[in-house]
């Protein structure tokens, strides 16, 4: 009985709030309701017979409550609006600009934040009668609004305008609406141009979907027109080419036949969105070259870069080998000389070839190691110094290589002949990987991205790169003779050569230090004890068998003990010291302060790579730039790849990067894409970008109220 | 906080493996109700098992709940023999989360009729299945395939006077299975509020 009642009495509520809702939502162009206002945008002064115009629905939401877009995704529906219009007046179907990805614990919802207007396309009859002085445009808006929790919302909301019965000599504007209306314009989803086309193809998982934009993209995001088509919080992974862009998308798990169109809208970077009705089928990207001048840049640079890499300080020492080879072939005929140059850089090539199908089988594996990944591994880090140690103590004169011991590493690279030059050519390789020169990230970057082959072509041009000074030389017989001739001063020079190789050990030694476990710097440097007793052994007592045995026997020990002690010493989990002013990463962190508004500035960094360090010292720790920094109110992130990070990886890799340094500063807006600085920094470039986030973000607010 | 983390990296990796699919047999689940009794969906082989995902606080549910919809479906369906498992996702400090106590004054006054209402705070249930909307309906038949995913009609409102006049597809699937033909519509769009889980669980694909 008393639920009778109750039901009765609510059926009357909701007759009398019916009845009463026309009349106080009359000529109300603006309703403010719980965690948004929406108004109803009418840009013409008059309306008039034979007149097309956009109108348009605008909310502004509370921070972190958003709206949806045409498909919400796994929640949420879309807002709606149910026109009351005069007759001779007709509304289209509203316009819905590109959503954003809204994540929600496991699931994940597309729609708007802060701002968004949805553009109607509004058409009056030429036989249109005004029934008065004035007309009123209006409607039901009804929406749902949510954050963690949804609101469902309504508001009659309309427009009185001046009707004319024929159009005026001047049509007037409400100059407030047309620039709201013109504001977002850019907001809206383009039709793919005539030229680029969309192709999708079905694989086990859900779908390939490839985009032909005559442009290099390095982020897209897709959201599907259809629902139930694609699991729409599963990541999108990106493959960039030179000329568009390839997704994976995956499919929703119900999904059973193939639809014949992926029907959608691709967000790709500044806040450009397509019209996507794709068809079956793939398309062939500039992946192997078919609009190849992105391609020859990025070969082109990477040339350039590998050339560079001669004048690493990591690299410098192995040039002065190779020149010091090339003295002692001096006398040698011409064409010995150029098959030296041929095999010198067949060496590089084929270890570049070597770490290429390495990191492919890697990425293939699912490993998004990054260049320069050995120098992660203490392992690697002990062997290398032991490496250039010992081939120090040979260079400095305490015994001759070549006489007795091993074939392999240094020994190999010092001896003469072919197989020495082949190995000069890939001690070359193995010490200049960690340097990641200024043009060699976008490098490494594209390739690491873009298919076998692609990849394959850009390291040999690296390569080759790395190898053309050499090869000029040994090519050239006039430079050749440029050269001192040989004598007693070649040996000074050899010596000379172990101070950079010295050198280079303290600074392996220091790397080594930041990133093995705690205390296990005594036992490389035990290492080097024991190098050096196997050197006086081999110096005193030279091509001896028992000497030689007995030398090979400390060298083991020498590698065993270092190695021991990785493998004992639990590795420490404490990151190295953070400054107080910038925060360890986490992806997290970053989306929180986006989330919150705030621009984030995120330092890929490793105490590895000497370059950040050079930027940081030299650039970032300036009082100025620092000052500068601080009033931007940009927080300051630092991602620190010392060791080995999958998270730190995926976030270079979702950068378009592979190496660092990398720099990107987030602007305030979360919806704007982070903007890379260059690998070199200077104050100027980091003071200029500040700057323009600022009057970028302030620009934008003002041309919004 | 660790078993938190391990829970989510074994959900990772088994989801795509557990989760529900049409014409597929149902994953199985074990929760405990409002009033303290297991169940487990084993138990219930031989009977059609309809699953409601609830948040009583969600305008949708509301609207199914305002309009007495959801209480008649209730009513009838169970009336037929029909397992109906109410089933809340919701974590703990989140929209629609319920203790037992709540959740059992809530159905006595909502006059709602399941067979129980199962408290998964955990959100175990709710991604084995892959729940995504409050309501979102799962139907299981008496062989323990699962034969309907997704809304529980074809009119996404918060409004209670709309309910009514929409397409009931729960009770169009169970009518069309129980006279021995297929459901026509088998998977839909659940519509609704997002199940509110615990934000550090893994993600649903």
């Amino acid at each position: 009985m008393k639920g009778k009642a109750m039901r009765a009495f609510r059926n009357l509520l909701f007759i009398l709030i019916a009845a009463l809702a026309p009349f106080y939502g009359h000529a109300q162009t603006t309703a403010t309701e719980p965690h948004l206002t929406v108004q109803l945008v009418v840009p013409p002064a008059q309306i008039y017979p034979g007149q097309h115009f956009t109108a348009g629905l605008f909310f502004k939401l509370a921070p972190g409550w958003h709206v949806y877009w045409i498909n919400a995704g796994d929640s949420g529906e879309p807002p709606d609006i149910q026109w009351k219009l005069p007759t001779g007046i007709a509304a289209g179907p509203m316009q819905f600009p590109a959503p954003q990805r809204l994540p929600l614990g496991p699931l994940m919802d597309f729609g708007y934040e802060n701002q968004v207007l949805f553009p109607i396309p509004i058409s009056v009859a030429s036989g249109f009668k005004p029934s008065g002085s004035t007309t009123t445009l209006g409607g039901k808006v009804t929406w749902i609004v949510c954050s963690n929790v949804c609101i469902p919302g309504k508001a009659t909301l309309s427009v009185d305008r001046p009707a004319l019965s024929s159009p005026p000599a001047t049509p007037g504007t409400i100059a407030a609406d047309q620039r709201l209306i013109d504001q977002f314009r850019s907001t809206l989803p383009q039709p793919l141009p005539p030229s680029d086309r969309a192709r999708f193809q079905a694989t086990s998982a859900g779908f390939a979907l490839t985009v032909k934009t005559g442009q290099r993209e390095h982020s897209a995001q897709f959201f599907p027109l259809d629902q139930n088509i694609l699991a729409n919080a599963a990541p999108q992974p990106v493959q960039p080419f030179g000329n568009g862009v390839k997704l994976t998308l995956t499919k929703d798990q119900n999904l059973a036949t193939t639809p014949r169109q992926l029907s959608g809208v691709l967000v790709l970077s500044n806040g450009r969105a397509y019209q996507i009705h794709a068809t079956p089928g793939a398309l062939a990207l500039a992946a192997a070259g078919s609009s190849s001048t992105g391609l020859l840049r990025i070969l082109l640079l990477a040339f350039v870069g590998g050339i560079i890499l001669n004048l690493m300080p990591c690299v410098f020492p192995v040039l002065f080998l190779k020149g010091l080879a090339l003295v002692q072939s001096s006398s040698e005929e011409r064409r010995t000389i150029r098959l030296h140059g041929l095999v010198y850089t067949l060496g590089i090539v084929v270890s570049f070839w070597i770490v290429v199908g390495i990191l492919l089988a890697l990425r293939a594996a699912g490993h998004n190691f990054g260049w320069g990944f050995q120098f992660q591994s203490p392992l690697f880090l002990v062997l290398l110094t032991l490496l250039l140690f010992f081939l120090g103590l040979s260079l400095a004169g305490q015994f001759e290589i070549g006489l007795s011991i091993t074939r392999a590493g240094s020994g190999l690279a010092a001896k003469q002949g072919y197989t020495g030059s082949f190995f000069t050519g890939v001690l070359a390789v193995v010490v200049a990987t960690p340097c990641t020169a200024p043009f060699m990230g976008a490098a490494i970057g594209y390739a690491l991205t873009a298919s076998a082959v692609t990849s394959i072509a850009v390291f040999t041009a690296v390569a080759l790169g790395l190898a053309a000074p050499y090869l000029l030389l040994a090519f050239n017989p006039a430079w050749t003779r440029l050269l001192p001739r040989p004598g007693a001063w070649m040996e000074i020079l050899k010596q000379a050569v172990s101070i950079p190789i010295f050198g280079t050990v303290i600074w392996l030694v220091w790397v080594f230090n930041q990133t093995a476990a705690a205390g296990s710097l005594v036992f490389l440097l035990t290492a080097f004890l024991l190098l050096a007793i196997a050197g006086w052994i081999l110096g005193r007592w030279p091509a001896k068998l028992p000497a030689t045995l007995a030398a090979v026997l400390v060298v083991t020990a020498a590698v065993a003990v270092p190695v021991w002690a990785i493998h004992t010493l639990a590795p420490t989990n404490a990151s190295r010291a953070q400054d107080a002013v910038w925060q360890p990463f986490s992806p997290e962190l970053v989306a929180k302060y986006r989330a919150e508004g705030k621009p984030v500035f995120l330092d890929f960094t490793a105490s590895w790579c000497l370059s950040c360090q050079v930027n940081e010292r030299i650039v970032l720790d300036r009082p100025d730039v620092q000052n500068a920094l601080k009033s931007s109110g940009v927080q300051l992130v630092r991602a620190d790849w010392t060791r080995h990070s999958k998270t730190i990886a995926d976030t270079l890799a979702s950068l378009g990067r592979d190496g660092i340094p990398t720099y990107a500063l987030y602007p305030a807006n979360p919806n704007d894409p982070p903007r890379l600085l260059p690998e070199v920094l200077t104050p100027g470039i980091v003071i200029r970008a500040l700057h323009q986030l600022k009057s970028g973000a302030s620009s934008a607010v003002n041309s919004g109220f | 906080m660790i078993r938190r983390i391990a829970l989510s990296l074994i959900f990772a990796v088994t989801l795509p493996a557990f989760a529900a699919r049409v014409g597929k047999p149902a994953p199985a689940f074990t929760g405990r109700d409002s009033h303290g009794h297991m169940h487990s969906l084993s138990e219930y082989r031989g009977k059609y098992v309809v699953l409601e995902w609830s948040n009583k606080d969600c305008p949708y549910t509301r609207a199914q709940y305002n309009s007495g919809n959801m209480q008649a479906l209730q009513k009838e369906w169970t009336a037929k023999g029909v397992v109906w498992l109410t089933i809340l996702s919701s974590a703990p400090g989140l929209q629609g989360y319920m203790t037992a106590a709540e959740e059992n004054a809530w159905i006595k006054n909502i006059h709602a009729s399941p067979t129980a209402a199962i408290l998964d705070p955990t959100g175990t249930i709710g991604l084995t299945y892959g729940a995504k909307t409050t309501p979102h309906m799962f139907i299981i038949n008496p062989q323990g395939t699962l034969i309907y995913d997704g809304a529980i009609d074809d009119r996404p409102t918060t409004d209670p006077s709309v309910v009514h006049s929409s397409h009931n597809y729960v009770s169009a699937a169970l009518s069309e299975a129980m006279a021995g033909k297929s459901v026509a519509k088998d998977y839909t769009r659940p519509y609704g509020c997002s199940v509110k889980y615990a934000s550090e669980r893994s993600s649903l694909h």
